[in-house]
């Protein structure tokens, strides 16, 4: 039981990293991404594929998955920014399709279908750590880590310049906002930041495969995000406590049929979405009245 | 004011046979015009003559079908709204576009924070920013409402933010897009105030307005568009004293 806590609480950390990274573009910049998955499997396989093959020490392999992350993600920042919100939505979604069948095919790196196996423990200057009781607090600080990072940042005036953008994208451009350069450093950001989340989730699981970033996750993620409440700073952690939560609170009411528990999850989840949207579309964190969303001109 | 060209080095905004078309309408046609430093410039006009247009067009949030543009003395073509900002051309606009869901006070901040790259500001540049984000309160009298929503402003106040945003900042040429329309007396005597002070200070002004007790006790200079064309460019008696004008002007308003 406690080792469950344990497992679940490391889930949840990790996961709320993913949700706080999605709401920095999400939420202050009105960049709505479906590829979140594929930056947080970037980093996986990459800080995966470096501790393999050249060392575990985290000194390298955060580095390396976040290198990695930020400069992939101009792949996707580059092209779809310099359009309208709704093409960059369709990009993300194409992009992580695209990285699905990559992740699954590329052997001599991801390992393909079956992935990879036998991933180091995190090494901290020679220290491994493994033990989940060990392992929380390094989520935990690095959650605080990019709580305190992505709090700064949208305190300054590349925050203030993020939420112009995200209100009026014609008037920030108007008092002289490079709003295609603005957009991509902020996407950049985002995704070396969930990499580390990537980096953290595969030393700790020391087994990834595609399965963890398909779209289903992104979705997960952006769910966690809306639920909790958009451009809010509790609210992705809400969000990414509930939904992790909400699957083995159900697994416990004993009286549902077991074998049902997908579907019924399914449909609580649709249905709790919702009804959240209806009664608190900013979410459960988020003000009530949330205006122009995803932004006017 | 006379309508002899002064020299040169006096016009901010040199404007030559600018076209703009949507679809089969003229928007702007084959307008030239010279916006000289210092003074306020006025452009009336019935409703889509073209005004927004030619402001679009200076700012580059709409590419022009031909003609030039030059900023003294240097062409400005292909510029970008951003580059136009940076350039010291400001403008408000028509239907505002605020920062809906930032403060009041955020609103103005970040329109003199133009920066690409996360930065992070020294204890004097703060200061500095600050000094001038009270000034544009002070003047805009929405001191008091530094830190409500943008969205819940009362409609001069929001009127007048976009005032503030322009007004912190240190831009040489401000195109102000029907700034004063539907405001109170009391508002209309505090927007001009602003204006005169500015004015005075340096700052190059180019107005739509439709209001002609405003547009008299403001304008140094009218410019008259209808359909895209510019029918008058001169000092303000001899465009308001001339009848044919007066005809298109009431005649489409009423
Ligand atoms: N983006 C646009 N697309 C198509 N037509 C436009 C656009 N902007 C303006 N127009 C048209 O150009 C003409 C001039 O409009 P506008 O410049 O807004 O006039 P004004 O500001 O003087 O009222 C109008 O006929 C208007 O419908
Ligand atoms: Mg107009």
């Amino acid at each position: 039981m406690e080792a469950y806590l344990l497992n679940l609480a490391i889930l949840i950390s990790i996961y709320s990293i993913l949700a706080v990274t999605l709401n920095f573009i999400m939420g202050y910049a009105g960049i709505y991404s479906l590829a979140h998955a594929v930056f947080f499997g970037i980093g996986a396989y990459a800080s995966s594929y470096t501790a393999l093959n050249f060392s575990a020490s985290i000194f390298i392999t955060l580095p390396v998955a976040m290198a990695i992350g930020a400069a992939l993600s101009l792949v996707l920042a580059l092209p779809a920014l310099r359009v309208r919100g709704e093409y960059f939505v369709a990009a993300s979604l194409g992009l992580q399709v695209l990285a699905v069948t990559i992740f699954s095919e590329w052997k001599g790196v991801t390992g393909g279908i079956g992935g990879l196996i036998g991933i180091p423990p995190v090494n901290i200057a020679g220290l491994e750590i493994y033990k989940p009781g060990e392992f929380i607090f390094l989520t935990v600080v690095t959650l605080i880590v990019v709580l305190v990072v992505i709090n700064r940042l949208v305190h300054s005036s590349f925050g203030r310049s993020l939420q112009a953008i995200r209100d009026s994208e014609s008037a920030a451009a108007a008092f002289g906002k490079n709003v295609p350069l603005i957009k991509t450093i902020s996407v950049v950001i985002s995704a070396a930041l969930t990499a580390v989340a990537g980096a953290l989730y595969a030393s700790y699981l020391a087994f990834i495969n595609v399965e963890s970033f398909m779209l289903d996750t992104s979705v997960l993620i952006m769910a966690m995000v809306i639920i909790g409440g958009t451009g809010t700073q509790a609210g992705p952690i809400v969000g990414a406590a509930l939904l992790l939560l909400l699957p083995s609170v159900i697994s416990y009411l004993d009286f549902l049929p077991q074998t049902e528990i997908g579907s019924i999850q399914q449909i609580i989840y649709g249905l709790g979405m919702a009804l959240l949207m209806i009664y608190r579309p900013g979410g459960i964190i988020g003000r009530k009245k949330v205006t122009s969303a995803g932004g006017s001109k | 004011m006379t309508d002899t060209h002064t020299s040169s080095s006096d016009v901010l905004l040199e404007i030559r046979g600018l076209n703009k078309s949507f679809g089969g309408v003229k928007a702007v046609d084959e307008v030239s015009m010279d916006l000289r430093a210092g003074i306020v410039t006025t452009l009336v006009g019935p409703n889509g003559a073209g005004k927004t247009t030619f402001f679009n067009l200076i700012t580059g949030e709409l590419t022009k079908d031909t003609g030039s543009i030059r900023w003294l003395g240097q062409k400005i073509d292909r510029i970008k709204p951003y580059q136009a900002a940076r350039k010291g051309i400001l403008r408000t606009f028509q239907d505002l576009r605020l920062f809906n869901d930032m403060t009041v006070e955020e609103n103005i901040l970040t329109s003199i924070e133009p920066m690409s790259f996360p930065t992070f500001r020294t204890r004097a540049q703060r200061a500095e920013q600050q000094e001038r984000v009270e000034y544009a309160l002070e003047r805009t009298g929405l001191a008091d409402k530094r830190h409500t929503l943008a969205n819940d402003l009362a409609y001069a106040e929001r009127k007048f933010l976009s005032m503030a945003r322009i007004l912190a900042t240190d831009a040489r040429l401000w195109l102000l897009d029907e700034p004063a329309s539907g405001l109170d007396p009391q508002s209309y005597d505090r927007f001009l105030d602003i204006l005169r002070v500015e004015v005075k200070k340096g700052v190059t002004v180019c107005i739509i307005e439709h209001n002609l007790d405003i547009v008299i006790s403001i304008s140094d200079r009218i410019a008259f568009l209808d359909r895209g064309r510019l029918l008058a460019d001169g000092d303000p008696e001899t465009v308001l004293n001339d009848p044919e004008l007066t005809a298109i002007y009431f005649g489409e308003r009423a």
